[in-house]
């Protein structure tokens, strides 16, 4: 076997065994570039309610039950906050309630992981550390072997040559040009 | 081929479909036998700054957008303290809010200007999704804040 058939055969088999992977680091890298406008890993729903306003302080058990009969809670209880005198924080399983005292307002928010997203990024952010880890470091590799494959794979045709040579140069620039714009 | 296939999709399922998975114990864990309690930190920070301490209450918030950080509650009324950790190296998930934990890191102080008040506290509202109004901050701000380097979290 010459070098180029090597080479187009291990390009090939590393491109195929990176499919899963790119396309993991992929979407969740859409994802995570875009977290500030679109949550990928929890679908939060908020709303507002009003109830009876209280006077700011230490919520006593009793003024607690009332916010929480007026909030139709019943599973709360002892979980609670008071950051300041005037503002209660409640938390039942997926929800958090944030209590103006002063002003009776209510604000919720319900909680729900995106299982499918909430993988992808787990992943593509290590937070499994440990043998993953490993995995990740195999997959730059494989990457970085895709790119020095898929350069020798230059076409023999003239013009496709020089097609390649510009998308390669401008796969190099494009980073380097932002590199020069912002850092 | 056939069966190849059906074993990645019987893989996929079965990971999509499992339970939580993320571990209670994040980072390097706990290592010290016993905490201090935050009002201690919040009083006589100066003495602790730069020190391995740890403190147990329940977490009352967590960042939305990355996980970076958490409150923890303190043993005394309206004090809480916050913990900071590395982008990426720890990630607290949103479901902690309401729960104990255990959280150990060097304790850390803060002398801030007013204008890096507005900063910190804007960056703050823009990662909660809440409104901030710079006009509320009228002076400069020192606070004591826990670099942290593990944590334990009870049914996460």
């Amino acid at each position: 076997m010459n070098w180029r058939r090597l080479n187009q055969a291990l390009h090939r088999d590393i491109g195929f065994l990176c499919v899963g992977l790119t396309l993991l680091y992929a979407l969740s890298g859409i994802a995570v570039n875009h977290m500030h406008d679109w949550n990928a890993n929890y679908s939060i729903e908020r709303f507002e309610l009003k109830i009876d306003p209280l006077p700011p302080g230490i919520i006593t058990s009793a003024q607690l039950q009332q916010v929480l009969r007026q909030l139709g809670e019943s599973k709360i209880s002892k979980k609670h906050f008071q950051p300041d005198p005037e503002n209660l924080w409640l938390y039942a399983d997926s929800r958090m309630i944030r209590v103006n005292l002063p002003s009776g307002k209510v604000e919720a928010e319900k909680l729900q992981r995106r299982a499918f997203w909430y993988r992808l990024n787990f992943l593509h952010l290590n937070h499994a550390k440990k043998g993953w880890t490993w995995v990740a470091d195999l997959y730059a590799g494989g990457l970085f072997l895709l790119a020095v494959t898929g350069l020798l794979l230059l076409p023999k045709r003239a013009d496709l040559k020089r097609r390649a040579i510009m998308l390669s140069l401008a796969g190099v620039i494009i980073p380097l040009f932002f590199l020069l714009l912002y850092y | 081929m056939r069966n190849a296939i059906i074993l990645c999709a019987l893989i996929l399922f079965v990971t999509l479909s499992a339970g939580n998975t993320l571990a209670k114990t994040f980072g390097e864990g706990i290592t010290l036998k016993t905490a201090t309690p935050v009002s201690e930190l919040l009083e006589n920070g100066d003495a602790y700054v730069g020190k391995r301490i740890q403190v147990r209450g329940m977490i009352v918030d967590v960042c939305e957008a990355r996980g970076c950080w958490v409150y923890v509650a303190g043993d005394k009324p309206f004090e809480k303290i916050r913990v900071k950790v590395t982008d990426g190296e720890i990630v607290f998930p949103l479901e902690a809010r309401g729960v104990e934990a255990q959280v150990e890191g060097i304790l850390e102080k803060f002398d801030l200007s007013r204008d890096e008040v507005i900063q910190r506290k804007q960056h703050h509202a823009e990662e909660q999704g809440e409104t901030f109004d710079p006009a509320s901050i009228t002076s400069g701000e020192t606070f004591y804040q826990i670099r942290g380097l593990g944590a334990q979290i009870e049914g996460v």
